[in-house]
């Protein structure tokens, strides 16, 4: 057993954490609310460290080490959310850095030539696109159709609450996205592949978010829109599974950086209660603070261990999958997912009280890390109730699972 | 060209914690120093621009070294030579340099020894001029600027009040002031390809030392205590007239050097 970063992963660990604390947290407040973007500049320079290719293979223009590209990404991710409070530009980057973890397994030599050295470069945005305005955690009923036609499909439909939409049109890039490819049947009449943003007949929209202002959020509307199918994932009516396995991989990385900006935050209060005085003595001597600090220091010592072992896992398994049922890896990360953001809100909801009044203010980046950690209890590839379903679908059985409709006690 | 930058792991001085006026070394993580980090920087700097240019990083210190040692490999060392042996234990700076030159004759033909002015956590700045005199090298101290022609040397070293231009030939030993550079991060493929650069242990009697010329033993100085400088507010209070006590408040910071550097 071995709870050790390696000698690398350390120093990467460092690199990131050197970058984030020099580039992005003095521009965290501006990227939140005053350019509602992530500067060019900036990727540029994630791009140049190596960032977009923590994930992707040298031979598609990345850097990743191999049986290691989980583990680095969770390590990545955490860093930048250390440094960017907002989660903007942490969630840009595990969109980005995370589902190529898919397209390498599954996607066409063609795509992969083509996508995977834009996204290595920062040069391209990479995302995912499976909820619609009828929801998200309902993904059998999903009504966006591509009708096949010769080497294409012709998409047309509808997907909402979708990150990135604007920075894959602007930049260039595109989402996986799942499909009914025969609307007859389920969740096995879907289809998972990459559509470029700016293919013909797409337009997007966007929301006004309560947080994490500097990545749009937004819907896409298709019409006749041709997708080829060289960028399939896996294959037809299949997609919902390959589409199942990235939530892992993209769960994990929000979990990343959830712990990430708790961290941050957590530390950003025990500073302040250190040298806060009241009442003749620092703010921290009153047990109410210490013990609330030990507590959220303890759970979240505990899910960052747990999501270690589940980045791991997923290397694991795609070094060799009879190592890990997609069952073990599920219930492991959607702990992680399921916790790891309400432990953020409640560590920054925590730190706002210590700071009594001006927590509530714009003074300190705990109000902007809490705005931005509620999306990920909220949403992002499954809520805070949907990783309770997983989780209890098997722990429980059978009998817990609510969409299989009525169930009979066994 | 061959290049040597010495480097030394010292405690992160942002991590230590004080207890009773004593600094809590253990368990804080040991990083290079930041002027050591702009004397290899420096070096990488001048091999990017000199073809066919080898940088070796030079190290002495304990079994933390092995994996510390990959950053200055990653950020662009060519390869690196440990000084890792019990006997070390201990050295002050004369038993350091004493070791630091053995290796670098052996090392073979060098034309450049980089050091930082001093270390950022003892910070005596005493390793490199003796090394230079061991080596019996020309020595260029505090420099801020270092340009290199052919044989030619040319550094700005900056004196406080004034900066002080100096030219010798190669070989020369330099040690560097942080304003020199900015170091660089490493990026995730020089890592990555860290791993594979060569690493070379070397004990002191590889170097040809007795046990009496370095480490506890052959140190001349003795650390009597270690103590953190107690820092008192100076607690000014200036009252009266908003404008006035502004410009009291300013000239004050001024003459703290605080403002107007």
């Amino acid at each position: 057993m071995e709870f050790r970063l390696t000698a690398e992963q350390e120093l990467w660990k460092n690199t990131v954490r050197e970058f984030a604390e020099r580039e992005l947290e003095p521009i965290a407040r501006k990227i939140d609310e005053e350019w509602e973007r992530i500067p060019d500049e900036i990727i540029r320079k994630m791009a140049d460290l190596g960032i977009f290719g923590v994930t992707i293979p040298e031979e598609y223009g990345g850097m990743a080490m191999p049986g290691e590209e989980m583990q680095y990404a969770v390590i990545t991710i955490h860093e930048l959310a250390r440094g960017e409070l907002s989660m903007s530009l942490p969630v840009y980057t595990l969109l980005c850095i995370g589902w190529p973890l898919l397209l390498v397994p599954y996607g066409t030599k063609e795509a992969k030539e083509e996508i995977l050295p834009k996204v290595a470069s920062g040069e391209w945005f990479l995302g995912i696109n499976t909820t619609e305005p009828g929801g998200g955690s309902d993904l059998a009923n999903i009504v966006t159709v591509g009708r096949s036609d010769g080497d294409k499909w012709i998409v047309n439909g509808e997907k909402a609450y979708i990150s990135g939409v604007r920075e894959a049109t602007e930049r260039g890039g595109g989402h996986l996205t799942l499909f009914k490819t025969d609307p007859t049947k389920g969740y096995k009449g879907t289809t998972f592949a990459y559509f470029p943003a700016d293919a013909p007949g797409t337009t997007y929209t966007t929301y006004r978010d309560m947080g994490r202002m500097g990545l749009s959020t937004g819907g896409f509307v298709y019409k006749n829109v041709e997708i080829p199918k060289k960028y399939i994932l896996g294959e037809e009516n299949k997609g919902f599974y390959v589409n199942m396995e990235g939530f892992n991989v993209a769960r994990a990385l929000v979990s990343a950086a959830c712990l990430g900006g708790a961290e941050k935050c957590l530390e950003i209060s025990r500073e302040y209660t250190k040298q806060r005085v009241l009442f003749g003595r620092p703010l921290v001597n009153f047990e109410a603070i210490s013990f609330e600090i030990a507590d959220d220091y303890a759970q979240l010592e505990l899910l960052k261990l747990m999501l270690q072992k589940g980045a791991w896992m997923i290397d694991q398994f795609y070094q060799d999958r009879s190592s890990f049922t997609k069952e073990e890896i599920n219930r492991t990360i959607s702990i992680c997912k399921a916790h790891a953001p309400m432990l953020a809100v409640e560590i920054a909801k925590h730190g706002m009280m210590y700071h009594g009044a001006s927590g509530y203010t714009k003074d300190t980046p705990l109000e902007m890390a809490l705005r931005g950690f509620m999306s990920y209890v909220v949403g992002a590839e499954g809520g805070y109730h949907i990783q309770k379903i997983i989780i209890a679908r098997d722990y429980i059985g059978e009998e817990a699972v609510p969409y299989r409709g009525t169930q009979k006690a066994h | 060209m061959n290049i040597v930058v010495c480097l030394k792991q010292i405690p992160d001085l942002q991590q230590i914690r004080i207890k009773d006026r004593r600094p809590l070394l253990e368990g804080a993580p040991l990083i290079f120093g930041d002027m050591d980090k702009s004397a290899l920087e420096e070096a990488v700097r001048i091999k990017e621009k000199a073809k066919g240019t080898k940088v070796t990083a030079l190290a002495m210190g304990g079994a933390k070294l092995k994996d510390g040692i990959k950053e200055a490999l990653a950020i662009g060392a060519d390869e690196a030579v440990l000084l890792m042996d019990p006997p070390f234990a201990g050295s002050d700076t004369m038993g350091t340099a004493r070791a630091l030159a053995k290796a670098i004759e052996k090392l073979g033909e060098h034309d450049l020894i980089l050091c930082g002015e001093g270390s950022t956590d003892n910070y005596s700045g005493q390793v490199g001029p003796r090394l230079a005199e061991l080596l019996d090298l020309p020595q260029i101290t505090y420099v801020r600027e270092l340009e290199i022609e052919g044989n030619k040397l040319k550094a700005v070293r900056n004196m406080e009040e004034s900066f002080e231009v100096v030219e010798t030939e190669l070989p020369a030993l330099v040690t560097v002031a942080d304003e020199i550079n900015q170091p660089r991060l490493a990026s995730l493929r020089d890592i990555l390809k860290a791993a594979r650069k060569p690493v070379q242990e070397w004990t002191a009697a590889d170097l040809g030392l007795s046990e009496d010329e370095v480490g506890a033993k052959g140190s001349a100085i003795e650390t009597v205590s270690n103590l953190a400088p107690e820092q008192e507010r100076k607690q000014v209070v200036f009252k009266g007239d908003l404008d006035e006590v502004t410009e009291n408040l300013i000239n004050a910071l001024t003459k703290e050097g605080v403002l107007g550097r």
